[in-house]
């Protein structure tokens, strides 16, 4: 019996970003960049540039507060089928990238019962096909994956 | 890399269209609402008292960037034109952000139209 031997992870990008806000749009175009000879189809390639952007508004904004002096750090690493994006902040456990609000709901939104804001999460759920969120001391950590050959949220499509 | 959000707007039979260019981002919020109150103050949207109340086209076509923050100015002109019985339609979406317009359900409540002149021909095409 043999065993397939999965493939080391390869750092495909890692770079810094000061919290300015706009700055999400250098880390999408960036990340696409570097994920471009993946073989990751074109709809999931948006899928994952609008997951990053809002990912990366959260860590400028909630994380480290649009001061520019704080790096937002993101790192893009292919392992095996997946493409995974991590991006840190120093916002500590308490900011929007947790993870653990309330889904959005239009309805109430319109009828003035929730904030029209408050999509970011839920669109980067939907985007990828995992994310996980760390936090270790200051360091906030939220990790989006996308297989190249799956299909996030295909039913949408 | 940004491109600034501009809108203009005009007027076909019953509605007002308001042709979106650049990123609907945060800093979009003024430009919508002065492009919405504009296509609504001039008349383009119908809605007088003898008439069916008004339609505004929002069109997409020109738009590169729709990030959540411009989803949440989207629902906001929604919910205003809603509270004055006013239809949304759009026009114009990439697959990717019909896709987002499907995940979030503002699909529910705007149609969606693959360009700005299927709208217009929907709006403007005599009743049944």
């Amino acid at each position: 019996m043999t065993h397939a031997v999965r493939p080391t992870p390869r750092r495909l990008d890692a770079f810094t970003l000061a919290s300015e806000p706009g700055n999400e749009r250098l880390a999408l175009a960036r990340v696409a960049d570097s994920v471009a000879d993946v073989g990751l189809e074109a709809a999931r390639l948006e899928r994952l540039k609008t997951a990053v952007a809002e990912a990366t508004m959260n860590a400028i904004e909630h994380g480290n507060g649009n001061r520019p002096e704080i790096p937002v750090e993101v790192e893009v690493t292919q392992d095996g089928d997946d493409i995974i994006v991590a991006i840190s902040d120093r916002g500590g456990v308490a900011h929007a990238n947790s993870g653990d609000h309330e889904d959005p709901d239009l309805a109430k939104k319109l009828d003035g019962e929730q904030s029209p804001r408050g999509w970011g999460l839920f669109l980067i759920r939907n985007m990828v096909d995992a994310m996980d969120v760390t936090t270790d001391g200051h360091r906030h950590t939220i990790k989006l994956t996308m297989r190249t050959g799956g299909a996030a949220h295909d039913e949408h499509v | 890399m940004t491109s600034m959000c501009e809108a203009t707007t005009r007027a076909v039979p019953g509605a007002a269209v308001i042709e979106i260019r650049g990123e609907v981002d945060g800093s979009a919020a003024a430009v919508l609402t002065a492009a919405y109150k504009r296509a609504v103050e001039a008349g383009h949207a119908g809605g007088d008292a003898d008439s069916e109340p008004g339609t505004v086209v929002l069109d997409f076509a020109a738009v590169d960037y729709i990030n959540s923050t411009g989803i949440a100015l989207i629902v906001s002109v929604l919910a205003r034109a809603r509270a004055e019985r006013r239809k949304v339609v759009a026009s114009g979406l990439s697959a990717h952000y019909r896709e987002i317009f499907d995940i979030t359900r503002l699909s529910d409540f705007i149609e969606l139209f693959p360009d700005l002149d299927h709208a217009v021909s929907q709006l403007t095409r005599p009743a049944a």
